[in-house]
This record gives C-alpha cells, structure tokens and sequence, in this order.
C-alpha cells in the first residue's frame, strides 16, 4: 500500500490564548455591568444581583442583547466597554 | 453565569476562541423555577461571583 | 528550421494515427535527435535510432501539458519553439526541416485525446505535482494506516463512515464548480472560522457529494451563512432543529435529486450527500461538535442529513418563484428544522376539509399552545396536491386558508388551559394568536404518486428575528 495524504477538512486553527483583564480588588465605586442575554427567567435572576451587588457599593448597568440566539451587536458591546469596568453575562440555560 | 449543564460548551467555546471568561454556574434547571427559587439561586451564587469579579488570574475558570 | 534542432514526439500505442506515422518516426529517429515518450507502456513504438521512454506514469507527458497524442515538440537547446499535435504531414515537415517525412504517409489524420487529459487520471496527476491551487493542511498517513480510521480518530466524522479526502478527490470535487478555490464564503459558526471554497469541497468529498452536487452544497453553505438563518444559535440550541436543505429548479432533476417517493427518506446519493456535506462543514470548519456547543437535549435524525427536492407542477407556483426567482432558476432553501409528523386525510376530495386537517396537525407544532414561536414547512404529497390542483386552489390560497384556520383564542392557549401548565401568560387570555407568524408556514410539492399522506415538518422554536428565518439562495456554476 503506497502512502495517503489527506487535506485538513478543519479550521486549521491554533488560537492563542489570551489571558482576561486584571481585575479590581473591590467593587466599591465600581460600575458592574449586567448583560441579560433574553432567556426566561434570567431577569428575575439578574435583579436579585443587581440589589446585591449594589449593597456591596457598586454601580450597576443594566444591558440587554435583542435575543439570545445571535451574539451581541458590535454596538452594545462597545457601549458596555465604555461605561463598565467589569461585566457579568447571564444567564445561560 | 449558566447553569451547570453549559460547562460543556463554555469550555468548547473558549478552547476555540483562545479566550477562557470567568464563569460561575448554578444548578440546572432554569425555565421552570419561581420568582422565588431564581432569587435563591442568585443569593447563593453571589459570593462565587465576588470572587470571580475581584480576584486576579490563575484561577481555574473552567 | 531543422538544423540543429531536437524534438520529443509523445505517442500511445492505443492511438492508430501514432501507428500509421511510426515510418515517418523512424525517418526521424535516424537523423540521432529525437525522443519519443510512450503513454501505455513499453515497446512502442520499435525504433532501433531513438531513445523510447516508458511514460506510463505520465509524468514526461505532464510536464509538456500535452493534450493530443502524438504531439510533436520541437527544441533549440532547451527551450521549445514550436509544436504539432496529430499528423499534419506539412507542420511536421516544416518543423522538422525534413522535406520528403512521410511520403508514405496521408496528409493529414487527427490525433487521439492525451492519457493526461482522461478525466479520471488528470486529478492524480494535478495533485501529484502540486497543482489545483489546493492550500488546505496536508496529513501524510503511514503505509498501514486506514484513512477511514484516521478520519474516525480525527473527529471529522459525524459518526458514519466519511471518504477520505485525498488530494485527487478533491480536486475531482472542485471541477464541478468555476469559482475559485480560495475564495471565501464567509465565518462558519460556532467558531466563526473563515470558509473556502476548497474547505467545502474537502467535506463534499467526505459526505460522499459528485463534483456536480458542489454548486448545490455551495449556495447551501451560502445560506447558512446569511445572517437571518442564525445558524449560531441554531447550532447551540437545545432544541431539535437543524438545517433542513430544499432543492428547487431545474438542476435538482439534472443531478438526479429525488422529489418523488421517499423523498424525504434514505437511496438517492444526491439527496443524502448535499445535506450531510453541509453539516460536516458546520461540524469540521465551524466546530459545530454536539456535547460541545451544539446542546441538543435529543436532536433528531435529519442532523445527519436532510435534503430533498422539490417536485413542481405547473399549477403551483415553484419554492424559487415563492421566494422572489424564476421557475428556471435554481434555489437552495434552508429551514432550521425538526423532524417529520405525518398527516392523513384519505376523505377529503375538496380543499377546505383537507385545510382541517392539516390545520389540526399544524396546531399541535411544539405544543398545541405555542403560538408565534416555530415556523413550519407543509410538504404537500401529490395525492393532497391533487385536490387542490383540480379545485383551482392555488399554493398562496392554501397557505391563506391555513392561516385563517390557525387563529386560535387565547383563552385555549393560557397556563392551565387544558390542564397543561405549559401556555400564554393568562392576561393573554382575551385575544387571538395566529399560530405561525406571517410567512412562517411554508408549502411545498413533494413525494409519491401513491399516499394520501402530507408531512409537517416544525421548526425550531425561535424563528424570525428572535431566531431564524428560511433563507434562498440561488445556485451557480
């Protein structure tokens, strides 16, 4: 039998991995972002953070994607990145 | 934040991506809870997710 | 000319005008400057003065590009100046300088097509010399290695038995379509991995696809990358639903996809390999791995494949005219789909309660109480078509019908209703939903002459803008 060569039917792709952000120590004065990706019942789940994180000093932006089965606009994501200094996305199910 | 069912493909993803997020996860399942049971899940999680908004790298994100 | 000169003449023994002029190849061969390269073996042809070259590999030929044998090539030093294919007495002799070859011989006789050029060597030899302009990541495997295997252990199977994508097949593959191999469809989800036309063709080959279904895969893979059919989230979902793929036009009939009986079902290499090559592009480009970010809680059979063609007839309008083309025009519909619900009405001789009873079956799409959340497609067996055809009743007074049929009052649709928890908010309770949303409902012509049976085919439960809209594309060479 003589050898085979195949082509790769894949991506071909070895992403580098990159490391998240440095966080802040605390959260006081800090504005914590919460993105509601639109399941049910993950607002519910997201105002119950929303009071807790803030009885911790933070500031709290709401955001909201249009639905959860597309990725967040550009938009919306720059406009997060612009007022928030971190961001907490839920929730999946 | 997920449920515990997505560890799965957050991992997956972030494999792909080159890029593992914090993540935290609560137990599964989502849609058929009450107002009241979502609250619990959420006050439950929350000092997971302190940890997770403050605390440096090197941690195991899963 | 002459003077000086060398000449290569490439021959088979299989081809009669390469044995009518073996005299003038030996008046040729006694000037001491001439090489002959035989395409099927050894042997051929018999001359005592030249050097004969066993060219059955085909490489000599191949690096001449010749088309025609023989062909005639003329050199001074190394570089060519001059060559003649067939037996053209009066080209040879001007290129040979030699005034009286082949006295013996007819002036002229055509030549016979090149072993290089046999549809099924010239992708073996394209890829053994580096050619097809393939730039995909090559896999050399070991001399016992099966190819099968490797491609089970590699994960690029999507549980069955995929061809092994050499090199020759995939450039077999690529001579179904003009495009050019490089370029780029587009970012296949989840991954968002960029697309080439060479990376379809690769998983075409491995779905088992003929050159001529490429196009169809392509406009597939186009498709589902439009952004209203949100192949993302229909990837990651939960739910059910995959690519359903619809053929319609003439090039379905052309490449012998099935619109009659069983359409919808397993035997026609067409129907079977379109779908699952668009699938693999998803699973191998995209990273669109189940128990990864593809979450289904069951799936259904139709992700390994699901495609079929349309059956058209001339009293309803085509899927293609439906969606804004002409009859002549071949398209390619993706819907993200469930699985098949049958629906019977061997009664019915009139429209109107054949309505009913695809509306009762339509009704229960999801949940009996979910409104305005999956789409559906009705696929209409001739047998039901029939009623409507000889009726008058056109496909848009049908889906018209359907609507009308499938406005539900909330009160039947509430939490609790029926004592099922499952339903509308109760403030919902005092109005009425249709239960697909405008244009969610789709028709089409499909199946066996014999079977008063329609199938319902559900949707995924996001659909339009939340989710995802069928999407048309046209296919091109």
């Amino acid at each position: 039998m003589s050898e085979t060569v195949l082509l790769d039917p894949g991506s071909e792709r070895d992403p580098v991995q990159r490391e998240p952000r440095g966080l802040p120590a605390d959260l006081a004065g800090r504005t914590v972002g919460l993105l509601d990706i639109s399941k049910p019942r993950g607002d519910v789940f997201l105002d119950e953070i929303a009071r807790l994180l803030e009885a911790q000093g933070a500031a709290i932006a709401r955001f909201k994607k249009p639905t959860f089965t597309r990725p967040a606009p550009t938009g919306l994501r720059q406009e997060i990145a612009e007022q928030c200094d971190v961001v907490l996305e839920g929730l999946a199910d | 934040m997920a449920s515990d069912e997505f560890r799965d493909a957050a991992r997956a993803q972030g494999d792909a991506l080159g890029f593992h997020a914090r993540a935290i996860y609560v137990p599964h399942p989502i849609q058929d809870r009450t107002d009241e049971e979502m609250k619990a899940l959420a006050r439950d999680a929350l000092p997971g997710i302190l940890d997770m908004l403050r605390r440096n790298p090197t941690r195991d994100n899963e | 000319m002459g003077a000086g000169n060398h000449y290569v003449v490439v021959t088979k023994r299989d081809c009669p005008t390469c044995q009518l002029i073996e005299p003038a190849l030996a008046e040729l061969a006694d000037q001491g400057r001439l090489k002959v390269l035989n395409q099927d073996g050894a042997g051929f042809p018999a001359l005592a003065s030249a050097e004969v070259v066993d060219d059955h590999e085909l490489d000599g030929s191949w690096a001449l590009d010749v088309e025609i044998v023989p062909t005639l090539v003329c050199y001074q030093g190394e570089k060519e100046v001059g060559r003649t294919e067939g037996w053209e007495r009066a080209a040879w002799r001007q290129l040979t300088g030699l005034d009286s070859l082949g006295d013996a011989l007819p002036e002229f006789r055509p030549g016979c097509g090149s072993l290089t050029r046999d549809p099924a060597i010239a992708p073996r030899l394209q890829a053994r010399h580096g050619g097809g302009g393939l730039t995909a990541r090559r896999l050399t495997l070991a001399a016992l290695e099966d190819a099968i295997e490797t491609c089970y252990e590699r994960g690029w199977s999507d549980g069955l038995p995929v061809v092994p994508p050499t090199p020759e097949r995939v450039i077999t593959m690529l001579s179904g379509t003009e495009r050019d191999p490089g370029e780029i469809l587009g970012d296949v989800p989840p991954d968002l991995v960029p697309v080439s036309i060479e990376k379809i063709a690769i998983n075409a080959v491995m779905a088992g696809c003929r050159p001529e279904y490429l196009p169809v895969v392509i406009a597939a893979v186009e498709a589902a990358l439009e952004e209203p059919f949100c192949m993302h989230g229909l990837l990651a979902t939960t739910y059910f639903s995959g690519p359903m793929v619809v053929v319609s036009g003439p090039l379905a009939r052309r490449i012998g996809m099935n619109a009659k009986g069983n359409a919808l079902g397993q035997g026609n290499r067409a129907n079977a390999t379109i779908g699952r090559a668009l699938q693999l592009v998803i699973r191998n480009v995209g990273g669109g791995r189940p128990g990864e970010v593809d979450r289904a809680t069951l799936g259904n059979p139709g992700k390994y494949t699901f495609c079929f063609a349309e059956d058209e007839d001339p009293a309803w309008t085509s899927l293609s005219e439906d969606k804004g083309f002409s009859r002549e025009q071949t398209t390619v519909t993706l819907f993200a789909a469930d699985g098949v619900q049958g629906i019977v009405d061997q009664k019915a001789r009139e429209p109107e309660p054949l309505c009913r009873s695809f509306a009762a079956g339509l009704r229960v799409v999801s949940h009996p109480k979910m409104v305005q959340a999956p789409d559906a497609f009705l696929v209409v067996s001739p047998e039901h078509a029939r009623v409507f055809h000889e009726a008058g009743w056109s496909k848009q007074q049908v889906t018209e019908r359907l609507h009308e049929l499938l406005l539900i009052d909330g009160s039947e649709l509430v939490q609790g209703a029926g004592g099922m928890a499952e339903g509308l908010p109760a403030k919902l309770g005092d109005r009425a939903f249709r239960k697909f949303r405008k244009g969610g409902l789709t028709l089409v012509r499909a199946g066996g002459g014999a079977g008063m049976f329609s199938a319902i085919i559900g949707g995924w439960g996001a659909s339009g803008t939340i989710g995802s809209s069928p999407v048309t594309k046209e296919v091109r060479s």
